[in-house]
């Protein structure tokens, strides 16, 4: 009998934030940027995000492959700055689905509303 | 609203200490960012909300960009502070010696004892600072565009053993108060060392972000 084994590496596997981040990229589409992660991650989940955190964590990903990025052009309210574009990668798009699987099953089954509220 | 959103302006001093630590072309995407949602807010909620939420994303980022611009070099930069540190162990004994050599010389203790207590205790503390200065431009010189990382990151080193000295010398039941002196005193040489990042990153940035290469 064999058995497929898959391997994960001590680092492959998204953390909350990560998983936040991955997930408005998927609804941005391809206007996903700095300014509208942010906007959707607070929008969202009403948390107050900053900047330099969501970039920390866009790198982070884009080191693991899970997200690649583009440069835009210019613009002047941008003081001439161009705009960074991320898109999630197929290999993110597994990760973020792994992380949904592992969440749907540890939560089967719990009554949060009455058991834990 | 009545007002042109793009006569708007990010409060100039945020704005300067993010191009200071802003070293790369990625870390220009963010500034550009940052600057749009400004924009936005001053728009829809005002100029002073928007300058307020542009210091606290400032703030907030500056760590991520002191992070990055370590890791877009890591040895490059680790070099220039290790370097730093050697040198401002060598660098740091020789105003004390200069000071207490040309004392000894003009026999200053006999003659003038008011001038030798002050040459002794603030002598000493300036011309430590001035060598800290020396250390923070040659540590800025090597680290390139990396300037402030460099000295930010030497100037952590050093406070942190200084705040780790001065916890042992309160453990010792040195009066508080002169252990704050010390304390003071001593923090003067970190901040040195970053001021002297700070007029290079300026000196070579001339008002525009500049590239890590």
């Amino acid at each position: 009998m064999f058995y497929y084994v898959e391997v994960m590496s001590d680092r492959d596997y998204l953390g909350e934030f990560e998983h936040l981040i991955v997930l408005a990229l998927l609804r941005l589409d391809d206007r996903a940027y700095g300014v509208t992660v942010r906007q959707e991650i607070e929008l969202r989940t009403k948390r107050e995000v900053s900047i330099g955190a969501v970039y920390a964590t866009l790198d982070r990903l884009e080191g693991k492959g899970y997200v690649n990025s583009y440069r835009g052009d210019p613009t002047p309210q941008r003081g001439g700055r161009s705009k960074r574009f991320f898109r999630v990668t197929p290999k993110g798009i597994a990760a973020v689905n792994r992380a949904q699987h592992a969440l749907r099953r540890m939560t089967a089954g719990l009554d949060f509303i009455r058991s834990y509220s | 609203m009545s007002f042109q959103t793009d006569s708007l302006h990010p409060p100039s001093y945020a704005l300067w200490l993010i191009n200071l630590f802003a070293c790369s072309e990625d870390s220009e995407s963010l500034v550009g960012d940052m600057q749009e949602e400004f924009s936005h807010i001053a728009s829809t909620a005002g100029v002073a909300p928007a300058r307020r939420w542009f210091w606290r994303q400032t703030l907030a980022t500056i760590p991520y960009l002191f992070i990055r611009g370590f890791l877009g070099a890591p040895l490059w930069t680790a070099t220039a502070v290790v370097g730093g540190f050697l040198l401002m162990r060598t660098v740091s004994r020789l105003p004390e010696m200069a000071i207490f050599a040309l004392l000894a010389k003009y026999r200053v203790f006999e003659n003038h004892f008011s001038t030798y207590v002050f040459f002794s205790t603030y002598g000493m503390a300036l011309g430590h600072v001035v060598a800290s200065l020396f250390v923070g431009f040659g540590v800025a010189v090597v680290a390139k565009r990396r300037e402030m990382i460099a000295t930010t990151a030497l100037a952590l080193v050093f406070c942190t053993l200084i705040v780790l000295s001065w916890f042992v010398s309160i453990s010792w039941r040195w009066p508080l108060h002169d252990a704050f002196t010390w304390l003071l005193w001593q923090c003067a040489d970190p901040v040195a060392i970053v001021v002297a990042g700070i007029v290079m990153r300026n000196r070579r940035s001339r008002g525009q972000i500049l590239r890590c290469t």
